[in-house]
């Protein structure tokens, strides 16, 4: 038994240094992700309204010359779109205008990938797919190597047989209650 | 212990270098398109009961995007100012805002959906709010089909 807790805890030492870069990545993300209903997890966004001479009508190739005119854009442009008749789209890196040809009002949306959060959720949700589910499948079976050896480290009233073994049986009890509860309800 | 150590800093730089050179002009989205031909998305939108539930492939402008999930994309028609809107399983494919502008060949089953009469005025309500106009419920009194692309897979060639 002596021996066993010892490979548990050079174990639980040495892989626990090990993830604690995934760890804050993991856990970072997840909160960012939870909440995705409150605010864009990956993005900045912003609307700014602009006005320039209403330019009319005319077919396409003709307005769309003046429009880039009037808007003083200089950067390069990806592309553009006459997504009605009297709108009109133009798109660059990080931008978009949508242009009202009649009464010239201009909503400008810029987006921006948000410094950490768009990482760390990347990611998280392995949006990137191989060679990164390599690397996550790999951080999970750490976790579980962790949450087995875990509870194998101190002995006595703090650990499996006393306190710690209480906390054990919490930490599992809450994902079953709730698993058992939503099995039932949907 | 060192060696694992060296060891697992080596695999990781050569899966994050891989990830890094993997970026290219053109971006591959879910299972990506293998269907044999495109179809015009003004032949779609001219005739879309007669593509319902078949696999079609399509090419358009990105427009816009969900910018919740990213689980929608508007394509541009070969027609000016209409669209049709590519959906996918939110999670599975997600589409980020810097698409709009480039090239997207989606593919995917064709899809109608037949609302309801309150569901139509919801739509038209919503229509009628984007686009800042005047809207009374009881000026609709037939049922809306949608129509759209119920996208697997898409590639994106960026500009």
């Amino acid at each position: 038994m002596r021996n066993f807790r010892k490979v548990c805890r050079t174990l639980h030492r040495d892989f626990g240094f090990l993830a604690v870069g995934l760890t804050l990545v993991y856990a970072v993300s997840g909160l960012a992700v939870n909440h995705a209903h409150h605010w864009d997890a990956n993005y900045t966004r912003t609307l700014e309204p602009l006005r320039i001479d209403p330019v009319g009508l005319g077919p396409t190739a003709e307005i769309e010359p003046i429009v880039i005119s009037r808007l003083g854009i200089t950067d390069p442009i990806k592309n553009t779109w006459r997504a009605g008749e009297d709108k009109f789209q133009i798109f660059l890196e990080g931008l978009q205008y949508d242009v009202n040809l009649v009464t010239g009002e201009v909503i400008r949306h810029g987006f921006a990938k948000r410094p950490v959060f768009w990482d760390v959720n990347f990611m998280h949700l392995n949006s990137g797919k191989a060679p990164w589910t390599g690397i996550a499948d790999a951080y999970a079976g750490i976790l579980v190597l962790l949450a087995l050896t875990g509870p194998f480290l101190i002995k006595g009233s703090k650990g499996l047989t006393g306190r710690g073994g209480i906390l054990l049986a919490l930490g599992i009890m809450v994902p079953l209650i709730y698993g058992v509860i939503t099995r039932t309800t949907h | 212990m060192r060696k694992l150590t060296l060891l697992m800093i080596l695999v990781l730089s050569l899966a994050l270098a891989s990830t890094a050179l993997a970026g290219g002009k053109e971006k591959v989205y879910g299972k990506g398109i293998s269907a044999p031909d495109t179809v015009r998305v003004s032949d779609v939108l001219a005739d879309p009961d007669a593509y319902v539930g078949k696999t079609i492939r399509v090419t358009g402008m990105a427009v816009a995007v969900c910018e919740h999930r990213g689980c929608w994309v508007s394509l541009a028609s070969d027609q000016e100012g209409e669209t049709i809107r590519v959906k996918v399983k939110d999670g599975e494919i997600v589409f980020p805002p810097e698409i709009k502008g480039d090239l997207v060949t989606a593919e995917g089953v064709w899809t109608a959906n037949q609302l309801t009469l309150e569901q139509t005025k919801a739509v038209c309500a919503a229509e009628a709010r984007k686009q800042g106009e005047d809207y009374d419920p009881d000026d609709v009194e037939t049922c809306m089909t949608t129509y759209q692309l119920s996208g697997t897979g898409a590639v994106v060639a960026s500009k």
